[in-house]
């Protein structure tokens, strides 16, 4: 079994950062999403925190999130400038090459669609001397770029190498988005896809939507949408997508129950895509090339 | 959303900044005189030091490269150690602050003006690794040079080059599927374009070649290739190339010097190039046949 392809999300785990990262690692993970909070809210001090990450053995998915940076003018644009590249440079340090990028519900958004695609080309040459990816990512409820299609076509305009998609499995089942709608976009951009399911049967109102995204996550194979989610993964797989899955399950239970049991959910989750969904081939050498390969 | 836009026909791009050629490369390194000692052997004369900082320039022909020893005053760029690095490249451009202004707007990351290099307010951006990019636009009558540096005592300040030797390009190492994203930087902010696959200079023929707007200069951008994929992402300016327009007999030239060049069977000198061997761990100089139509013999 291959479990590389599959991350945890820090966010999942409670307990402080070290904690979580040793029971990523006890679960058999090799590699986690990271907050910026886990680092710059660390106890003893930042670098404490980048140490303690890039001593782990853990290869870091992407840091997450740079959020409401596109769509601003004048003195809140350089505001939102001065956070990216803090943002980048947090990220550098903790060897991750991935900045994912979360679509602006500012109010003070502009939302023309040149105008966001030049803020978020901008801020993917921020990233591209330090050889970091910008995942751009659709919220339902943001003003710049609602979902995924949305996402992609700015991320199209924006035609940057390094600006790419991040895909929540989540809102695609939330807003009953066809699986077929993943046949518009470009595989090779998508640069991450985020995996996580809930317990309601349907999602009633965008705010309880905004609760249950926030709150009541579960991994993939505990929810209400065990088929909808497995295909929606076979259908990227077959559209050629190579890049990492990330469980981002966001659960206030699971905050209050030990990390190492909630770590071992995560990793019962990716037995169950790899065996019963994916049917990944066990790891041969090379494979990492291979998948880098396979982005092009 | 896929990426088939033929960027090179967009007209505004054909040269953005109205560059023109390389004013400066710059190496840091703590041994300046082993490296001086290395650049007088390829053919360059000591003819200026700065007034206040340890910085030495040394010419040939059309052809400026600077030593850096200060010890670095800002985060991200090299700090000077024994083996000598390409820690930044001078452009020449129309108007130095229009060009770095606008490179900031898309998205570069500026250096800031307490910590140039030198004592004129020369606008920077941070380029590969730790390396500089500079913006020069003193460069014909008046250059930065006359207003920094103080020329050394009886030296000819404008010394001929070796067999018209002139600046052909710098080779720079990028990561495991970075080209792309290098070749959108260049061609973005200086309006470099790409030269399709099957044209090739030298010897050294892997990578993507990127030409300047003004057509006097080469960036040949190299992925790892076998082992070195699976090894931490390791970027650089690796080495300058030399145009010349007889390979042979500058090689010869130079190895009357005591330069020696790379002859093995995969890398040897031919009349279309040639490639040094390693100095001072590891800086190395490649000779690059030119012709007028490559115009890299620009003076």
């Amino acid at each position: 079994m291959n479990f590389n392809d599959f991350g945890i999300d820090s966010a999942s785990l409670a307990g402080s950062l070290e904690t979580r990262l040793a029971a990523a690692k006890r679960a058999g993970f090799t590699q986690i999403m990271i907050s910026a909070a886990d680092i710059v809210g660390h106890p003893q001090d930042t670098e404490t925190a980048v140490q303690a990450i890039r001593n782990s053995g853990l290869r870091v998915t992407g840091l997450e999130a740079l959020r409401d940076f596109e769509g601003l003018g004048g003195r809140m644009h350089e505001y939102k400038v001065d956070v990216a590249k803090s943002m980048l440079t947090l990220c550098d340090r903790i060897q991750s090459r991935l900045l994912m990028t979360e679509a602006s519900s500012s109010t003070h958004a502009d939302t023309d669609p040149e105008k966001i695609a030049k803020d978020l080309r901008k801020l993917a040459f921020l990233a591209l001397p330090k050889g970091i990816r910008i995942a751009y990512k659709g919220l339902s409820w943001s003003r710049t770029a609602k979902d995924f299609i949305a996402a992609a076509d700015i991320v199209g305009l924006a035609d940057c190498p390094n600006l790419g998609l991040a895909i929540d499995v989540f809102d695609i089942i939330a807003a009953g988005v066809p699986v077929e709608d993943l046949d518009a976009i470009f595989t090779p951009r998508v640069f991450l896809v985020q995996l996580s399911d809930f317990m309601l049967q349907e999602v009633r109102s965008p705010e309880e939507e905004i609760m249950t995204a926030a709150r009541f996550r579960v991994f993939p194979g505990e929810g209400a949408h065990s088929d909808i989610l497995s295909k929606f993964v076979v259908k990227l797989e077959d559209n050629g997508y190579f890049g990492d899955y990330s469980f981002d399950v966001y659960n206030s239970d699971y905050l209050q129950m030990p990390p190492e049991e909630i770590a071992l959910r995560a990793r019962r989750a990716a037995d169950w895509l790899g065996e019963t969904v994916l049917r990944r081939t066990l790891p041969v050498p090379n494979m990492e090339r291979l998948r880098l390969a396979g982005r092009h | 959303m896929e990426h088939h836009a033929d960027h090179e026909s967009i007209p505004e791009l054909i040269n953005p900044i109205g560059m023109d050629g390389i004013e400066f490369i710059e190496f840091t390194t703590s041994r300046p005189q082993a490296l001086g000692e290395v650049l007088e052997r390829m053919g360059f004369r000591p003819v200026a030091r700065h007034r206040s900082r340890e910085v030495e320039l040394y010419r040939q022909g059309s052809m400026n490269i600077v030593i850096n020893s200060q010890p670095a005053d800002l985060p991200r760029t090299v700090s000077p150690v024994e083996h000598p690095i390409i820690s930044a490249m001078a452009f020449r451009v129309r108007d130095a602050e229009a060009a770095f202004q606008r490179a900031k707007d898309l998205g570069c990351w500026d250096v800031p003006p307490r910590a140039q290099a030198l004592e004129l307010n020369i606008p920077g951006i941070h380029g590969v690794g730790e390396s500089l990019i500079y913006f020069v636009d003193r460069y014909d009558e008046f250059s930065i040079f006359d207003i920094d540096f103080r020329t050394i005592p009886g030296v000819e300040r404008h010394p001929p080059a070796i067999n018209n030797l002139s600046f052909f390009g710098v080779v720079q190492y990028v990561g495991v599927e970075r080209a792309e994203d290098w070749v959108e930087f260049y061609r973005q902010i200086f309006g470099f374009t790409r030269i399709p696959d099957n044209v090739r200079y030298g010897i050294m023929p892997r990578g993507v070649l990127l030409q300047s707007p003004c057509r006097s200069f080469f960036l040949q951008l190299i992925e790892p290739e076998g082992a070195a994929q699976f090894a931490a992402m390791e970027e650089n300016l690796q080495r300058i190339g030399l145009g010349t327009p007889d390979v042979f007999g500058t090689a010869a030239e130079l190895e009357k010097r005591g330069i020696e060049f790379l002859s093995t069977e995969r890398v040897r000198t031919t009349e279309r190039g040639a490639l040094t061997t390693a100095l001072l761990g590891g800086v190395m100089f490649e000779l690059v046949h030119t012709s007028p139509d490559t115009q890299a013999t620009k003076s």
